[in-house]
């Protein structure tokens, strides 16, 4: 028998390597190392027009509002359910943020916004938790809705652009540092909902197995209601982030919103495949700007937007499923 | 009785039109270890469940301390004073170990709505260092313990809190020899701190040793409650299947000569990390038992003749010449699986007794591409009487099953397959005496009709009683290897897995 050839499956967390590849330490540096990685590459084949520092902070700004969307999508993906109306939401909170702030200055565009948001994931939460249909469905029938609302808002705005923001007095949020501070409160709070409160542990509890939580004493249906607040909260703060790095908002229909519900899936990807190390808020964070990053390497490389998104989709399975995948036989649903 | 601390009275549970649970009014004295027993679906583990809040009484009550004991889900009644450690896994992965520790208990570290988690990890740190699992770390996920760690895990989650009553309900049977000295330090700790255990296992002589009083249940009804000292594992049996089972339910054939037709034959066979270079031959007529410790890598060798395991090398060949490297191919070719973890690998639990028997045998009942109900039906109902599985009917599902009778299904499908060729994995783990007998008693019938069994399993007397030949497994490698014999023992066995 060759030396060490036997090795029962179970995992043995006692041993050194083992504790190195739990630990939080371990999950930050490997995202960091892909940065770096990604970084060096586009820097090394476009040197030109890739990875200035002032491209760089370029990246991390239009990152950070995808970020946010996928904290906020994460509360509800680690408990196994999902929302297709996020992007409909973006565009109505905001329509309603830019229509307020005609009236209110900034408090009526970041409440408009805030409030917009959170009070569409109260009513998406509860539709699905009084209807007892899957997510997906409800949360579809609400996208169409929510656009239609959307394009009955902005024919209330009776400004020269509708949706557009006023220039010069309302866009403190499309840059630094009023941008950076609304996102990284919005980091903070993600953090400290996980951490420092029960909803980080029941979102879990209830993704792991719903059954086993509610003989826990987990008010299962409260904690869903909760999720989807949440998750419309942080698109609230995507959707002022969004309309004001845009300049404004223009109201869609035939479900076109759904575009913008993937970039901020992708980040939420990458919390989930590394909340193993427990770091799930660097790992969104981090991962949308690998994303970004890979996406403007590509243009830089004047790489057409077909191959760049099929590249950019194959960097996300590649790193996902590096990082999360099952062992072999396991169940994958 | 007044030293009473727990008592059910005319305690009823049905689901359905099955009563699983009938007028049970029963006492559990303070500071003692009371052991239940019945054969499966007997209702140990419903009047356990209804106690610990997982379900409703459909009537009757508990009394605790005299005062009514009502619990709506675990955690209250764990406030009551009332805990279990359940079968089968009972953590969540996702979560860290300090947070499985003490979820839905997170009340005490709570300031307002902001939850003090480092306090939570040194609490559950401490808690973890007293009951001497020092090795696991509160802070760290729990996905990253075995199965085994985990087990020791809900135990302190179960105890740390010094329940008045604590139920452990099969949980030996999910540890190893080690991990039940660990449980029985804690349910010996409970009874000497004047607190209640009660304790559920199918193996008697275990229930014997550790428990004062013992209580039998049989369909649903309490039959008796004895003392510990004045019984044997022969009463037991007698009061849990309401009659004599006999000394000897297994094979009493000595001498009788195997068929010299080898109809499955194992060449080099390994599996990275599990078994290395496994060869041996089965014959048509055969049992061949094998076993070994718990993690020798004999589990392994079900599956990866099945051709259910990865990085397989090595062949498995079958008498037709065929070359086993599939499920369906092994399927098609006459083989049977049943996997040692039944519920997650054998039966589709959210399903009917219906559709798991008919499962692997649907194209042969099938017309064309249509399938006739009618026929579906007859050819489960027929395979499923065959095996006398307790049932409402095929249309119950597999999830209200016991243990046993869940067992019987998975036979079942494998019978209406007609396969030869039938591996089985632990074929009676967590199984009462009762199911047990039938099991065995159908694989005797089956060897007999030429099918030919492999039979792995950690059960010596088990492999000694059942088996034509028996390979002993050490280190995914064959240590040895016996001959059916009435002088063979389980010190000749045992020398060869360790």
């Amino acid at each position: 028998m060759p030396p060490g050839f036997w090795r029962p499956r179970i995992i043995n967390a006692s041993g050194s390597f083992q504790k190195l590849k739990a630990s939080r330490a371990f999950g930050i540096s490997a995202l960091v190392a892909l940065t770096l990685l990604f970084w060096a590459v586009f820097r090394l084949l476009s040197p030109t027009n890739f990875g200035s520092s002032r491209q760089m902070t370029d990246y991390l700004q239009t990152s950070i509002q995808y970020a946010v969307g996928g904290c906020g999508l994460y509360f509800i993906v680690v408990m196994g359910l999902f929302d297709f109306s996020i992007g409909a939401n973006i565009v109505l909170s905001a329509l309603v943020g830019v229509l307020l702030s005609r009236h209110y200055g900034y408090w009526g565009l970041v409440l408009g916004c805030l409030l917009c948001g959170t009070l569409i994931g109260a009513f998406n939460g509860l539709l699905y938790s009084r209807l007892r249909i899957p997510s997906m469905i409800v949360t579809v029938g609400l996208m169409l809705v929510l656009e239609s609302v959307a394009n009955f808002v902005v024919r209330l705005d009776r400004a020269g652009f509708p949706g557009k923001l006023s220039s010069g007095g309302m866009l403190a949020f499309s840059r630094a540092p009023w941008n950076y501070i609304a996102a990284g409160a919005a980091f903070l709070l993600m953090f400290f909902l996980l951490r420092f409160t029960r909803i980080g542990t029941y979102c879990n509890a209830i993704g792991s197995d719903e059954l086993v939580a509610k003989n826990m004493g987990v008010d299962v249906e409260r904690y869903k209601l909760i999720g989807f607040v949440l998750l419309h909260f942080f698109v609230g703060v995507m959707a002022l982030l969004t309309v004001s790095y845009g300049r404004g908002m223009l109201a869609v229909t035939g479900m076109s919103s759904m575009d913008r519900n993937f970039k901020p899936l992708m980040g939420t990807f990458f919390g989930v495949a590394f909340k193993k190390y427990g770091c799930p808020v660097s790992a969104i964070v981090i991962g949308e700007f690998i994303i970004i990053m890979i996406f403007n390497g590509l243009v830089a490389l004047n790489v057409p937007t077909t191959i760049n998104d099929f590249v950019t989709g194959a960097v996300l399975l590649t790193i996902v499923t590096l990082t999360n995948r099952g062992a072999k036989g396991s169940v994958v649903k | 009785m007044s030293d009473a601390v727990l008592r059910s009275e005319r305690l009823c549970k049905r689901f359905g039109i099955t009563t699983a649970v009938d007028d049970v009014s029963l006492e559990f004295e303070k500071g003692e270890i009371h052991g239940l027993i019945g054969e499966n679906g007997s209702g140990k583990s419903t009047f356990c469940s209804t106690l610990c809040g997982i379900y409703p009484p459909s009537s009757g009550r508990f009394l605790l301390e005299g005062k009514e004991l009502k619990a709506r889900s675990q955690v209250e009644a764990n406030r009551r004073g009332v805990s279990i450690i359940v079968q089968e896994t009972g953590t969540l992965p996702g979560l860290t170990v300090a947070e499985n520790l003490f979820l839905g208990e997170e009340d005490k570290f709570m300031h307002g709505i902001v939850k003090d988690a480092g306090a939570m990890d040194r609490e559950a740190q401490r808690l973890l260092n007293e009951y001497g699992f020092t090795r696991i770390v509160a802070s760290r996920m729990i996905d990253y313990y075995s199965f085994e760690d985990r087990k020791l895990i809900e135990i302190v989650k179960a105890t740390y809190f010094n329940p008045k009553v604590l139920v452990v309900d099969e949980t030996t049977t999910a540890l190893s020899q080690s991990g039940r000295e660990e449980l029985f330090t804690v349910m010996d700790r409970a009874r000497s701190l004047g607190n209640t255990v009660i304790f559920i296992s199918h193996d008697l002589e275990e229930v014997i040793e550790r428990a004062d009083r013992i209580s039998v249940l049989r369909d649903g009804r309490l039959v008796a409650t004895v003392r510990s000292a004045e019984v044997g594992s022969g009463e037991l049996k007698h009061l849990m299947v309401g009659r004599e089972l006999g000394t000897h339910y297994y094979r009493t054939d000595y001498g009788e000569p195997v068929p010299d037709e080898v109809v499955l034959r194992v060449d080099d066979l390994s599996v990275p990390g599990q078994i290395q270079g496994l060869s041996f031959d089965l014959r048509k007529g055969e049992i061949l038992g094998i076993g070994g410790l718990s993690e020798c890598g004999m589990h392994e060798v079900g599956k990866a003749i099945f051709g259910a395991s990865f990085g397989r090398s090595g062949r498995v060949t079958l008498e037709d010449g065929y070359g086993v490297d599939s499920i369906p191919g092994a399927i098609r070719h006459g083989v049977a699986y049943a996997s040692k973890d039944r519920d997650n690998e054998s039966v589709v639990i959210a399903d009917s007794i219906r559709d798991n028997i008919c499962l692997p045998s649907l194209d042969d009942l099938a017309a064309g591409p249509f399938l006739r109900s009618g026929k579906l039906d007859a050819f489960a109902r027929r395979n499923a009487e065959l095996m006398s599985v307790k049932m409402t009917g095929i249309d119950q599902y597999v999830s209200s099953l016991s243990g046993g009778n869940r067992q019987k299904v998975v036979l079942a499908r494998w019978l209406g397959k007609d396969s030869d060729i039938l591996v089985l994995d632990s074929p009676t783990r967590g199984i009462d005496v009762k199911v047990k007998a039938d099991i065995y008693a159908l694989m005797d019938e089956l060897r007999r009709k030429g099918k030919s069994i492999v039979m792995i399993s950690e059960e010596l007397q088990e492999l000694l009683g059942m088996s034509d030949r028996i390979l002993i497994m050490k280190r995914g490698r064959i240590s040895g290897e016996f001959a059916r014999s009435r002088s063979l023992g389980e010190r000749d066995l045992i020398t060869k897995m360790v």
